[in-house]
């Protein structure tokens, strides 16, 4: 049964009109950020008669969602607010857990032409020390843009090379980019070789010939071997061998990946690849998450029966021509079938507010609704580590959650309120904004 | 290279599609049979121009519907399609295509009116049955945009399979392309690494195309005065000597006699006006402006022109020129009186055109009917074939797709496809990856080559 729900008025002007709602109600503190709009703080909110879609539970419908110093601390058909609780009427909306692109650049990017605004790539194939995180612009209008459809949660990774760096997990809420930060590092991000070439975003960016492909594998196999060497002397002069040790920054970084203690993101397409990755992650004792993999359905089982996560997407991907006309459309649906734990990924930065629609085109090939808002919430938070933060509705988790008149995934739908760590986050963003004003002119 | 590709594909195409016989087929192009009578039944009809049926009929006759209605009788002999438990609405119509071309941009003048895009179509590229697979049945395939006036556009139906003549749609408007802004000024790439051409800026741009007419209005009198003479030619007198035949002027006078319609790249909204006084000034007939990342700054302007806007729906910030563009763009041209197309400009966004049209339904509350337009009769409208295509209506081409569900619906899919009547995707039939799941595990238990691996034969 697929929510539904009829839209009241449009979705100008609805930051402010409840903004000003919201004062009228009870005092609230207000914090002006350039970065993040007008976010209203309230200590206490209480969202009733509404339907509550708590992901890792069934559905619960009247209900009342209650939020206090940016937890939520009932969810429930019985909850009930408390004296001096902002009150937000929930009927006819939706509840559901703030969404997650596993695979973004925002904050690294603006105007993709303009290279001043640039900081994804760095020069060379080895980078584990670059962390996204460092270079994460907290104001950058994609961030307000993105948020605004319901995405409020967002891994940040760079790209290029063979180890490109640290990704960060961050909310898209926050003056710095310390705040920001859900987890960060939350993976390292490599590239497994490939011949494959092609790709809008360059995904599949290692190209070549087999040959080549090889000495890119060798050399990651090399440098993954000597960051295993550099761990262990560590480890040795910790437990009290004598002898030193120079400090490298990019083995320092290297350290937690090859313990198993940080997760590795491998970028790839191919089932070669991902056979590929699977032997490193034996060879290196690496704990690996799969990502892009628009072939790995031909490997669901073993992925399944490895506990390797995948994060699939975009689904906006242009199919080579040697592919099924919808394997990048199906793909998500025979992984979560087999039991692989998937999330999705947009691969973008001005386009991940459309991450939901990924998950839709998944949908309409084969993947179960259930299994894609899970993909979308929960399964995120999950590979990162963060479950028990982020990723259903559930009491003692943070309050970052979106209320919607309708599915997230159906395109005519979209968030009415959005909330991060408690937070009410009014849609004030450069394309609300820019909408206002142009709506108001008059006609010449 | 490009020929191997279309053969892997083709042949996949033939093993899913026609034979699913214990060998594989040989390698034939398999043209779906043409039939002359068909029916597609108790299906929900999107209709676009005259609202919803709900368990309605089409017949369709020699490609052309013959008859819509929920009391419509099946006609004695016609191929029956059933629709229950679907939504059918008219074939989807991509205004900005670049899909099915050897080459997209004759890219080293800034004026190339002279080129045909007609001459670079390549009728066998695997996107064409991609984009059927996602509703598609007609697309205007333009020249790209490094040009301040481009070439001749080619207006296409997807008929997968079929010689190349037979996808080029005959009797339509001629149409140009023109660019402005940072492609036609080589913001961002140059025709010639190292060597900038004229123009550098938005300047020049407007110059360059000013000049252009201003020397096909020459060109025009030159022949308009070479033809008043010989009609006044009297016996005895010496023949008058003919201009000097220009293939560049010839099409702009094309344009300037309103025979050849100007499709015009634009982001910005000061360009948009720029281009509304050019055409304002030598009188051709702007039918649409392409992209229009601005378009809601001069809602009034561009409908006080009758001009169309061919948008994306939320596809922003990837140029400087693109900054300022939101996705309410089509809420606010619509509601100020502008007809409003979503295209692709992109084969893998074509694929899914009615998600894009959806998402106008949320961002500023576009109604359900007006996004379906902007998919359908408002590309017909833009390209001057809204009497032929666009909606379901008697008379009109039998181009429609078959939807699983309501086509904004997020679990929805493409079932079935048809261009003048003919079948030319179906799921059943066609090389998904759930077959292609099968043959591998039939492989597995029987051993044997399987057709797993389409095309590598």
């Amino acid at each position: 049964m697929r929510p539904r729900a009829r839209r009241h008025g449009g979705t100008d002007a609805r930051g402010v009109v409840l903004a000003a709602l919201v004062l009228a109600m009870t005092p609230v503190a207000l914090h002006a950020q350039s970065a993040t709009g007008l976010a209203v703080y309230a200590k206490g909110w209480a969202i009733r008669n509404v339907t509550i879609v708590p992901v890792t539970g069934p559905r619960i419908e009247h209900g009342t969602v209650v939020i206090r110093d940016g937890k939520i601390v009932a969810a429930g058909a019985d909850a009930a607010p408390q004296a001096g609780d902002s009150v937000l009427d929930g009927t006819g909306l939706f509840v559901y857990p703030g969404l997650i692109d596993a695979g973004t650049r925002l904050g690294l990017t603006e105007i993709s032409s303009v290279p001043g605004g640039e900081d994804q790539q760095e020069l060379g194939d080895f980078n584990p020390q670059d962390a996204a995180l460092d270079a994460v612009n907290p104001n950058s209008e994609l961030i307000p843009v993105t948020r605004s459809n319901g995405v409020t949660t967002a891994i940040t990774s760079p790209r290029g090379g063979l180890v490109s760096g640290q990704a960060a997990l961050m909310d898209l809420l926050g003056w710095t980019p310390q705040e920001l930060a859900v987890r960060a590092p939350a993976a390292m991000v490599m590239t497994y070789p490939s011949t494959g070439g092609g790709g809008r975003f360059g995904r599949r960016a290692r190209q070549g010939g087999a040959e080549q492909v090889n000495r890119q594998v060798l050399a990651l196999k090399a440098y993954l071997g000597d960051a295993k060497a550099y761990a262990d002397i560590k480890a040795r002069l910790a437990a009290g061998a004598p002898g030193t040790q120079k400090t490298d920054l990019a083995m320092e970084a290297m350290v937690p990946v090859v313990r198993g203690e940080e997760p590795v993101i491998f970028d790839v397409e191919t089932a070669e690849q991902i056979q590929g990755v699977l032997a490193l992650a034996d060879s290196f004792g690496l704990k690996v998450i799969l990502r892009g993999a628009h072939e790995a359905w031909r490997l669901a089982d073993t992925l399944a029966a490895r506990h390797v996560p995948v994060i699939v997407g975009p689904t906006t991907t242009e199919v080579g021509p040697d592919e099924p006309y919808d394997e990048i459309y199906a793909n998500p649906g025979v992984l979560a079938k087999a039991g692989v734990t998937i999330a999705f990924q947009t691969n973008d930065a001005h386009g991940s507010r459309d991450l939901p629609y990924n998950a839709a085109l998944a949908e309409a090939y084969g993947l179960s609704a259930d299994d894609a808002i899970k993909a979308l919430t929960i399964n995120a938070a999950q590979i990162f580590g963060v479950a028990d933060r982020l990723g259903s509705i559930e009491p003692g988790k943070e309050a970052t959650l979106i209320v919607t008149d309708g599915d997230p995934l159906d395109a005519r739908y979209g968030p009415r309120y959005v909330f991060i760590r408690g937070a009410l986050v009014p849609f004030d963003d450069r394309h609300t904004r820019e909408y206002e004003e142009f709506r108001a002119r008059p006609k010449p | 290279m490009a020929a191997a590709v279309g053969a892997a594909t083709l042949l996949l195409l033939v093993v899913a599609g026609v034979a699913r016989a214990q060998q594989p087929a040989p390698f034939t192009m398999p043209i779906p049979p043409a039939a002359h009578l068909v029916a597609i039944t108790n299906g929900t009809i999107l209709t676009v121009s005259h609202g919803t049926i709900e368990h309605g009929t089409i017949v369709i006759r020699d490609g052309r519907i013959a008859a819509v209605g929920a009391h419509v009788a099946v006609p004695a002999g016609a191929q029956v399609i059933d629709a229950t438990g679907r939504y059918v609405m008219p074939g989807i119509i991509d205004e900005h295509s670049h899909s099915a071309l050897e080459v997209v941009n004759e890219i080293t003048n800034a004026i190339d009116p002279e080129v045909r895009m007609a001459d670079a179509v390549k009728q066998d590229m695997p996107a064409i049955y991609y984009q059927l697979a996602g509703g598609v049945t007609m697309i205007h395939v333009l020249h790209g945009s490094a040009n301040a006036i481009g070439g001749q556009n080619v207006l296409l139906k997807l008929k997968w399979g079929l010689p190349v003549d037979s996808l080029v749609v005959q009797g339509v408007p001629a149409s140009i392309k023109f660019a402005l802004g940072e492609n036609p000024k080589e913001s961002n790439f140059q025709a010639f690494a190292g060597h900038p051409r004229y123009p550098q800026t938005r300047m020049g741009v407007e110059e360059i195309i000013r000049d252009a007419f201003t020397r096909a209005v020459a060109y025009r009198t030159e022949w308009q005065q070479y033809d008043a003479a010989r009609r006044a030619l009297r016996r005895g007198q010496a023949e008058p000597i003919p201009p000097r035949r220009d293939l560049q002027l010839d099409a702009l006078v094309e344009m300037l006699d309103g025979r050849r319609w100007v499709h015009s790249h634009a982001y910005r909204a000061d360009e948009m006006l720029m281009l509304l006084k050019v055409a304002h000034d030598f009188g051709f007939h702007l039918a649409s402006f392409e992209h229009v990342l601005e378009g809601y700054k001069i809602a009034d302007e561009i409908a006080a022109a009758h001009v169309g806007a061919s948008i994306f729906a939320d596809f922003w910030g990837y140029k400087l020129e693109a900054w300022d563009a939101i996705p309410y763009d089509a809420a606010l041209l619509t509601q100020r009186g502008v007809r409003v197309a979503v295209n692709s400009d992109d084969d893998e966004r074509a694929r899914r055109l009615y998600q894009e049209a959806a998402k106008t339904m949320h961002f500023g509350g576009v109604s359900e009917t007006d996004a379906l337009k902007m998919i359908t009769l408002n590309p017909a409208w833009m390209l001057g074939i809204e009497d032929r295509v666009g909606s379901i209506d008697v008379g009109k081409d039998a181009d429609i797709a078959i939807f699983s569900g309501h086509p904004f619906a997020p679990a929805s899919r493409v079932e079935m496809t048809l261009v003048d009547g003919r079948v030319f995707f179906d799921r059943t039939t066609a090389p998904t990856l759930d077959y292609l799941m099968q043959q591998l595990t039939e492989q597995r238990e029987h051993g044997g080559p399987a057709r797993a691996e389409r095309g590598q034969q």
